[in-house]
């Protein structure tokens, strides 16, 4: 047997830097392009998508209200409230569409993979700031 | 195994996860060869959605892992990168062959707005498996294989 000599680089180096540069630039081109056009006027809506296919489009502000829709075995029930819309209860074995919790603004969505259904956001934002810097 | 580590308590960020199973990836690469690599990480693949009998979960972990495995090799050529760039480098390329996975699975964009969460998380959990196999390379320098 050979003796190991490794030729295995240990040691962060600077090119490692690049990498890590270009995963964070990667990740603000995507927040981007997908978060930053603007919102149009219209209200927002929550834009429910099953299978591939759009079934609903529930508007916020109307009242609460609270839809069922089902796929691939599983069933959701998704509340929609003044404040946003969340999956409040999913027999799916993940649960990560319940875990996401509530989503309240433009461009934010709940997936659930198993059952295939897709939440989206869209319309103009509540008008809140981002941030306040002082 | 990764069940032990809850990390969506330090991370609230639903599916993520520390992706240990990299390490081997990882490791194979450096000291068997792409090629090999290559054999476990699909073996790895099928037999993990054998046991989880799962169809779908079998297109995200051989397109994340298949991703992965190509952007660790080809950084891997880079003399002047250590494990953790390839490390990194793998661990984001994960994520973007699993949300395009998600894409096709789902046969909509949305999922896209996820991706840059995730590739930050990838940052984290890219590192420390880079450290680790790190560590685990200074331990195999100790230990004579015979080929």
């Amino acid at each position: 047997m050979t003796s190991r000599s490794l030729t295995v680089n240990l040691k962060p180096t600077v090119l490692d830097g690049v990498v890590v540069a270009a995963v964070i630039a990667m990740s603000v081109l995507v927040a981007a392009v997908f978060y930053g056009n603007k919102a149009n006027d219209d209200k927002l809506t929550a834009v429910v998508s099953v299978g591939n296919k759009v079934v609903d489009s529930l508007p916020l502000f109307e009242g609460e209200s609270v839809h069922t829709y089902s796929n691939n075995g599983y069933t959701l029930q998704v509340s929609v409230t003044d404040h946003g819309v969340c999956v409040q209860e999913s027999n799916c074995p993940t649960q990560d569409c319940v875990h996401t919790g509530i989503i309240t603004r433009n461009g934010q969505s709940i997936v659930c993979l198993p059952a295939q259904i897709v939440i989206h956001l869209k319309g103009a934002d509540l008008g809140a700031p981002d941030a306040v810097v002082g | 195994m990764e069940n032990f580590f809850p990390i969506t308590l330090l991370i609230p960020l639903p599916g993520v996860k520390l992706g240990l199973g990299n390490i081997v990836t990882v490791f194979a690469l450096y000291e068997l060869g792409a090629l090999p690599a290559l054999a476990i990480l699909v073996a790895r693949c099928l037999l993990g959605s054998l046991f989880a009998g799962n169809a779908s979960a079998l297109i995200f972990s051989l397109l994340g892992g298949l991703t992965a495995m190509l952007t660790m090799i080809l950084l891997k050529q880079l003399p002047k990168l250590s494990i953790f760039g390839v490390s990194i480098g793998g661990a984001a390329a994960h994520n973007v062959g699993q949300i395009a996975a998600a894409m096709i699975t789902l046969g909509n964009t949305m999922v896209l707005g996820y991706l840059p969460f995730l590739l930050a998380v990838s940052l984290v959990t890219g590192a420390l498996t880079g450290f680790v196999s790190s560590l685990l390379f200074r331990a195999m320098q100790q230990v004579k294989l015979s080929h």
